[in-house]
């Protein structure tokens, strides 16, 4: 039994470092840029493995409404190579650190015709098998007003100090009836002692209300 | 009984009415756009597109206040109903539904901010289109909401 365990754990050691396991690269989904602006792209991955010297990252682009995507980016053996033919010639520039894992591209001067998706893929010998990632670019004319910052924090706030409030009231009302319990003898105290009396008199209400005259 | 039966309905219409202002993107219609709040409805080639909100640029802050108000309104309303259902079983004899005043309150203030600011910053120079169906229910769900807080601040609870 003992031997078997030992004899299959060897294999398994064996066999695991033989296999690459699979790696992930993250970018965005989205990005909104506004027209004759610089739009950053950041791409990164996660590898069980360190980053090698012969990590790669290359974008291709595919335009909206097209089938075909062209390669626009490469980095390999430490030198990136930048698109000098294609729709992003002198556009393009390599602002990522292939150290860190990260393989960013700035697009300098969008265009409406820039509109399109844009994918990454990364690869980190021998960590090769792994699913490219997409990010859409979105060209606008002006930058489209959605709930925005302002939104969240004016509804974040009063909701807060409603929350506040409340907390407030019954923590008053809970020391105050503490500090009854603990004075003996006191105009005030006896006040608010008939309070919880009363309460507990008090039984389960008829569901009608009608205003006093 | 019909009393308690009436002022349930009338919040609960006041509810509708003002989740209806805030989701429904018609505060603002022309013959070829329905717009506001959140998104923006453009008729071009014989049918609806939906897009994004984007020309005003100089009052955003004033949109986004908007934004806010009516949607703190909806919750506070909802937040109300809650409040006086619970205060129904658990106030003392001859008391107000004070809480459920304050919030109502809250809610009629916040709709009157939202309506009044957007009549105020928006659309002031504008007149080629109306304001729509959103618009004028946020304005008849304040008065309603008026009602509702006054209701509250007056009703006691019977004393038997």
């Amino acid at each position: 039994m003992l031997t078997f365990l030992a004899l299959a754990s060897v294999l398994l050691l064996g066999i695991v470092p033989e296999r690459s396991q699979a790696i992930v690269i993250y970018t965005g989904w989205e990005r909104h840029g506004l027209v004759g602006s610089d739009i950053r792209l950041s791409c990164s991955f996660f590898s069980w493995r360190w980053t090698s010297e012969d990590v790669t990252f290359s974008w291709t682009y595919r335009p909206d409404g097209s089938r075909d995507s062209i390669s626009i980016f490469h980095y390999t053996g430490g030198v990136p190579y930048v698109d000098n033919k294609g729709p992003f010639r002198d556009r393009l520039e390599f602002v990522g650190n292939p150290g860190r894992r990260d393989g960013s591209i700035l697009i300098k001067n969008l265009d409406f015709s820039d509109n399109g998706t844009f994918t990454c893929d990364a690869k980190n010998p021998p960590d090769i098998v792994g699913r490219p990632s997409s990010v859409r670019v979105l060209v606008f004319e002006t930058v489209p007003i959605q709930a925005g910052v302002i939104t969240g924090a004016i509804i974040g706030v009063v909701l807060g100090l409603l929350v506040l409030i409340v907390v407030i009231y019954y923590l008053m009302r809970f020391l105050v009836a503490r500090r009854v319990f603990s004075l003996s003898v006191s105009k005030h105290g006896k006040k608010k002692k008939e309070g919880p009396q009363q309460r507990q008199l008090w039984t389960p209400p008829p569901l009608t209300c009608y205003p006093l005259p | 009984m019909l009393m308690l039966a009436g002022i349930v309905v009338v919040h609960i219409a006041t509810i509708i009415m003002l989740l209806v202002a805030t989701m429904d993107s018609a505060w603002w219609v022309t013959e070829t756009e329905s717009t506001d709040l959140w998104y923006r409805w453009k008729f071009s080639d014989s049918a609806w597109h939906y897009t994004n909100v984007d020309n005003y640029q100089d009052a955003v802050e004033y949109f986004q206040t908007v934004q806010a108000t009516s949607v703190l309104a909806c919750i506070f309303a909802i937040l109300a109903l809650c409040v006086f259902v619970a205060q129904l079983f658990t106030l003392p004899k001859g008391h107000r539904f004070a809480f459920t005043g304050f919030l109502q309150l809250i809610a009629c203030l916040c709709i009157m901010t939202a309506a009044s600011i957007y009549t105020n910053t928006l659309h002031t120079n504008d007149s080629n289109g109306w304001y729509g169906h959103s618009y004028i229910l946020a304005w008849v769900s304040f008065v309603l909401s008026l009602i509702l807080t006054i209701t509250y601040l007056v009703l006691r609870k019977k004393n038997e």
